[in-house]
C-alpha cells in the first residue's frame, strides 16, 4: 500500500522525500527522493531526478533515475534520462533514451 | 481515502518542500513547506504539519498550519488542531481543543467589503465599540458580528479588548457597593466650564 499518492490533477514544484512509497500519479518537477518504491503510474509526470528504491514507470519521466534495487520501465513509459540501477528491464512499448548504468 | 483514485495523500514520512497546486482532493500526513493551493477539499490530519498557506475549497484541520487559511467554502478546525495564522472563509468552525493565533474572518466575497471594514473597525478600537457598531447595522450583519465574536477572545489583541471591557464592566458596577473608582476626567466645579467657554469666546 503506497502511503504517498501524488493524484491527477495535482502539481508537486519542490522537493519531495519520502521514507515511504510514493505513487506519482499527478506531476512533480524538482526532485524526488524516495527510500521505499517510485511508482510513476500511467498519466503521471515525474520533471524530476528520482532517487529511490524500486521504481516502476508507467508514465513519463524526464530525469535521471537513481535505484538501488531495479527499474522497470512497462508499457507506455517515457524516459528521458540515465538510468542507474543494479537490475532493469524495458519493457516492449516503452520509450526510453538515455544511458543504463547496472554497475553498482 | 473515500475517492483514492482522484485524492492525493502526502504521508507521514514525506516531507515536501515545493508548491503544491492542482485540482481534487489532498490529505496531509506528512510535512509540507510550501504554499497549498487546491480547488478541492484539504485535509491535514492529525500528524500532519504544514508551513506555509493553504487555499482551497474546503480547508479541514486537525493537525498543525502556520500559514495563512483561505477556502471559498468553509475552514473546519477540529480538536487538536494547531493554527498559527489568518482565517478567512464564509464558514469557519472551531471544534473545542482546536487553537488559532490570528486573525478570523467569517463571509463571502460578494459582502465581504462592509466586514472587512467592520473588522478592521474592531481591530483598531475596542471590541466594545465595533459590537455597537455592528448593532446599528442591518440584521444580517450583526449575525455576522456574532459568528466572528466566539474564535475572537483566541486571538491576544480581542483577549485584552474583552478583558479590557468586563474589567471596567465590573469597575461601574462595583462603585456604588465598594467606593470610588478613580476619577477619569478632572471634576470641575460648577461655573467652571461657562467660565473657560466665556475666555474661549473672549479669545
Amino acid at each position: 500500500m503506497a502511503s504517498t499518492v501524488i493524484g491527477a490533477g495535482i502539481t508537486i514544484e519542490g522537493e519531495v522525500t519520502s521514507d515511504e512509497d510514493v505513487v506519482v500519479s499527478g506531476t512533480i518537477r524538482g526532485k524526488l527522493v524516495a527510500k521505499d518504491a517510485v511508482t510513476v503510474e500511467h498519466g503521471g509526470v515525474v520533471e524530476a531526478d528520482i532517487s529511490a528504491g524500486p521504481v516502476a514507470v508507467a508514465g513519463s519521466v524526464t530525469g535521471n533515475i537513481s535505484s538501488n534495487d531495479r527499474v522497470d520501465l512497462q508499457n507506455g513509459a517515457k524516459v528521458v534520462g540515465n538510468v542507474k540501477a543494479t537490475r532493469i528491464t524495458i519493457a516492449d512499448g516503452a520509450q526510453f533514451k538515455g544511458n543504463v548504468d547496472m554497475d553498482v | 481515502m473515500a475517492d483514492r483514485h482522484a485524492s492525493t495523500v502526502i504521508g507521514s514520512g514525506t516531507i515536501v518542500r515545493a508548491r503544491v497546486t492542482g485540482t481534487g482532493d489532498l490529505e496531509i500526513a506528512g510535512r509540507i513547506e510550501g504554499d497549498v493551493s487546491c480547488s478541492g477539499e484539504v485535509l491535514v490530519d492529525a500528524g500532519g504539519l504544514v508551513g506555509a498557506n493553504i487555499s482551497a475549497r474546503r480547508i479541514v484541520v486537525r493537525g498543525a498550519v502556520k500559514g495563512d487559511l483561505t477556502a471559498e467554502d468553509a475552514i473546519v478546525l477540529e480538536a487538536g488542531a494547531r493554527v498559527v495564522g489568518d482565517l478567512k472563509a464564509p464558514r469557519i468552525a472551531i471544534a473545542p481543543g482546536g487553537l488559532v493565533r490570528g486573525h478570523v474572518q467569517t463571509g463571502g466575497a460578494g459582502a465581504a467589503r462592509p466586514r472587512s471594514a467592520a473588522a478592521s473597525a474592531s481591530r483598531a478600537s475596542t471590541s466594545s465599540a465595533s459590537a455597537s457598531k455592528a448593532a446599528e447595522r442591518s440584521a444580517p450583519a450583526r449575525v455576522e458580528a456574532k459568528k466572528q465574536a466566539p474564535p475572537a477572545p483566541r486571538s491576544s489583541s480581542s483577549v485584552n479588548g474583552g478583558a479590557g471591557k468586563s474589567g471596567a464592566h465590573r469597575g461601574a458596577s462595583g462603585a456604588s457597593r465598594v467606593g470610588p473608582p478613580p476619577p477619569v476626567v478632572p471634576v470641575l466645579k460648577k461655573g467652571t466650564k461657562a467660565a473657560l467657554h466665556g475666555q474661549s469666546k473672549k479669545r
